[in-house]
């Protein structure tokens, strides 16, 4: 009778241990998707802000084209991307086409006096700030939650429910330093 | 002589007699909270904190002014995540209150960027007690103007209670006098009674509401009534104020918002173990660990000498064991002697390569000074006391992510003197005993010349700390409320 009951407690305090642990890690992955989606909210919303900054801008120098073009692609691409690495790199050429764009506004006096671009650029820029922010949140989420599938015996648990290593949001090359912001 | 020190008795007796008499006539008036009502009335939730907290201001009032100011448009608070919002600076605002703008000039001296995270609030290098003193001034100033709140004493009781401790002082003179005649010590005696009994009344001083204050505090215990019971406040995190606007500011100073004050921590001293960093230019934890100084935050000449002690030590007791041991034939006696010197080894050599690594080649860290603290080390009070100095740096490691920990190094008080936090540093230092041999300073803190505050001859207010009740008194107006208790008062000064 009594290895009966060492054997019943043993395992139950096995299920409680396995069952302890796989609520962490749902926990922390419910923690990355939603630091994702801070992230994801205000992408979308500097996706929105870059229309009516190109409407704004060709208003004033339709002639720079290819600038207005290349804002344009890579708002296309940003959209469509995959993923927080893939995402981050299609961040990083949009972050680089509108830089030439404001670098356009430079020489037109005119389009600098708009208030309607000054405000665009003040908007992005808050945007750009809050997306730092996300990303710096997002990317301590993930570094908490890899730990945590990664670390014995919490691994052997993710290992067989399935909990894989989340990416940070990244772009290649740019592992050091920290994010920029202002135009 | 005994008949003069039991006259000089009765009459200090009457006097504190008359002191108890006019500190019950002036207590503050009782307060009935008026009908349930979600009209907002024109005081500011800093003035409210003040008369619904038996006119004495509480911690939250700050945290509600700043609510306030969000509420208004002044400044944003965005949340990022569960345990990250940002307070974002909105352009130069005019026609603040000047405690509204007491508290915009910090936060607006903490922006990176126009933001700071709200947990940063508490950093900075303001002297928190005199910012609360000046804050607290500066609110009751205003509920003075309005006519909410008045000073305990008048001037004529001020008078009359100075005017009568001469009294008593007069009596203890001459009863020293009478039982000391060789040293007349009874103008000394005279002066420090006098002093002591002024100092009495002054402690029992401070704010007291006005008829009108009552009125306006049952108005506003009315409001928190429809407050609790039409919006769950306790819960909400300080980024609803885009949702609530003002009345989350309300709630808040009328102790119903709880979490959103707590994330605001605009009057709340900085934790020793968790700082908030802007270096890089982004505003992120970093957790501090202040190591046990049994090897770390001493020189390296010290831990040599330390460790080769506790060698010899270890050494010593193994091998009195190791001989008792070899009495009783359990060891071998050839064994005893290199045993011996091993443990003596074990204890003493890597600690010793330790140090001996950190003093020939020291390490150079470069960053920003997070914390800089000063903890008791031994010593008697005065000027026996000795301290440890401490200096935490965080270096900007692993800048994708938020949470980073650094532990705290120590160094002289000559070179920590003069150190800020926020200074951007270079120190020369031992990174296995925690030593910081040199330090210099690369970049000041941009906050040793923030704006500040100025409290002098600004809103010249006689209100002692200890606002409020008299405390040899029982509690004289306890605020009533019809339905509930208050669930979250800070006091500061009790």
């Amino acid at each position: 009778m009594i290895p009966v009951i060492v054997t019943l407690a043993v395992v139950a305090v096995l299920v409680a241990t396995l069952v302890s642990l796989y609520n962490r890690l749902v926990r922390g992955r419910g923690a990355v998707d939603n630091a994702w989606a801070q992230i994801d909210v205000q992408l979308k919303r500097r996706h929105d802000l870059v229309p009516n900054l190109v409407e704004t801008v060709k208003g004033y120098a339709a002639h720079e084209r290819a600038t207005l073009e290349a804002v344009v692609t890579a708002r296309s691409r940003a959209i469509g991307a995959q993923g927080p690495a893939e995402q981050a790199a299609a961040e990083n050429m949009l972050s680089g086409a509108l830089k030439s764009l404001f670098a356009v506004a430079e020489a037109h006096p005119a389009l600098k006096a708009s208030g309607n671009f000054a405000e665009l650029q003040q908007e992005l820029a808050t945007t750009e700030n809050r997306i730092a922010y996300s990303r710096q949140y997002y990317n301590d989420t993930v570094l908490t939650y890899n730990n945590a599938i990664q670390t014995v015996p919490a691994n052997i648990v993710a290992g067989m429910t399935g909990f894989t290593p989340r990416e940070y949001f990244r772009a290649p090359g740019e592992e050091r330093g920290p994010v920029q912001v202002g135009f | 002589m005994a008949a003069a020190w039991t006259a000089a008795a009765a009459v200090t007796g009457l006097w504190l007699l008359l002191l108890l008499a006019l500190a019950a006539a002036t207590r503050n008036p009782d307060v009935e909270a008026g009908p349930a009502t979600a009209n907002l009335a024109p005081q500011s939730p800093a003035v409210v904190d003040l008369i619904t907290g038996g006119w004495r201001l509480c911690d939250e009032a700050a945290s509600a002014t700043l609510l306030d100011l969000a509420a208004r448009g002044v400044v944003g608070v965005e949340e990022i995540g569960p345990e990250l919002s940002l307070v974002r600076t909105r352009g130069e605002p005019g026609g603040l209150r000047p405690y509204e703008r007491l508290v915009y000039d910090h936060v607006r001296a903490l922006a990176v960027d126009g933001v700071v995270a709200t947990g940063a609030l508490a950093e900075g290098s303001r002297d928190l007690g005199r910012w609360w003193k000046s804050f607290r001034r500066k609110v009751i100033a205003e509920a003075r103007e309005q006519g909410l709140s008045r000073a305990r004493w008048s001037r004529a009781h001020a008078a009359l209670l100075t005017v009568a401790a001469a009294l008593p002082a007069a009596a203890i003179g001459v009863a020293a006098n009478i039982s000391d005649k060789d040293h007349e010590a009874g103008i000394g005696a005279a002066v420090v009674s006098f002093a002591g009994l002024l100092a009495l009344m002054g402690r029992l001083n401070g704010e007291r509401g006005t008829a009108e204050g009552a009125r306006a505090a049952a108005h506003w215990l009315g409001v928190r009534a429809h407050l609790g019971t039409t919006g769950r406040f306790a819960e909400q995190p300080a980024a609803s104020v885009t949702i609530w606007g003002r009345h989350l500011a309300y709630a808040a100073a009328l102790g119903l918002a709880p979490r959103a004050v707590t994330s605001l921590p605009v009057s709340t001293p900085a934790d020793d173990s968790r700082a908030w960093s802007d270096y890089g230019g982004m505003w992120h934890v970093v957790d501090v660990r202040y190591p046990s100084r049994l090897l770390w935050g001493r020189p390296p000449g010290s831990v040599v000498v330390r460790v080769l002690a506790a060698g010899w030590f270890a050494g010593f007791f193994a091998w009195m064991l190791l001989v008792a041991a070899s009495a009783f034939d359990v060891w071998p006696r050839g064994l005893v002697v290199p045993a011996a010197l091993l443990a003596g080894l074990a204890v003493a050599g890597p600690p010793i390569l330790f140090a001996l690594s950190d003093l020939t080649g020291p390490v150079t860290v470069e960053g920003q000074i997070v914390r800089l603290r000063r903890f008791r080390d031994g010593g008697k009070g005065g000027d026996n006391a000795r301290w440890t100095y401490w200096c935490a740096i965080d270096e900007g490691r692993a800048p994708e992510v938020r949470a980073r920990e650094v532990r705290a190094m120590c160094l002289g008080g000559d070179m920590w003197e003069p150190l800020r936090e926020g200074d951007r540093v270079r120190a020369e230092a031992g990174r296995r005993t925690g030593w910081i041999r040199r330090i210099e300073v690369i970049e000041g803190s941009r906050l040793r010349n923030a704006a500040s505050y100025d409290d002098t001859g600004e809103h010249l207010v006689d209100a002692p700390e200890n606002l409020g009740e008299v405390p040899v008194l029982p509690d004289p107006a306890p605020l009533r409320s019809t339905d509930q208790t208050r669930p979250y008062r800070h006091r500061r000064h009790e």
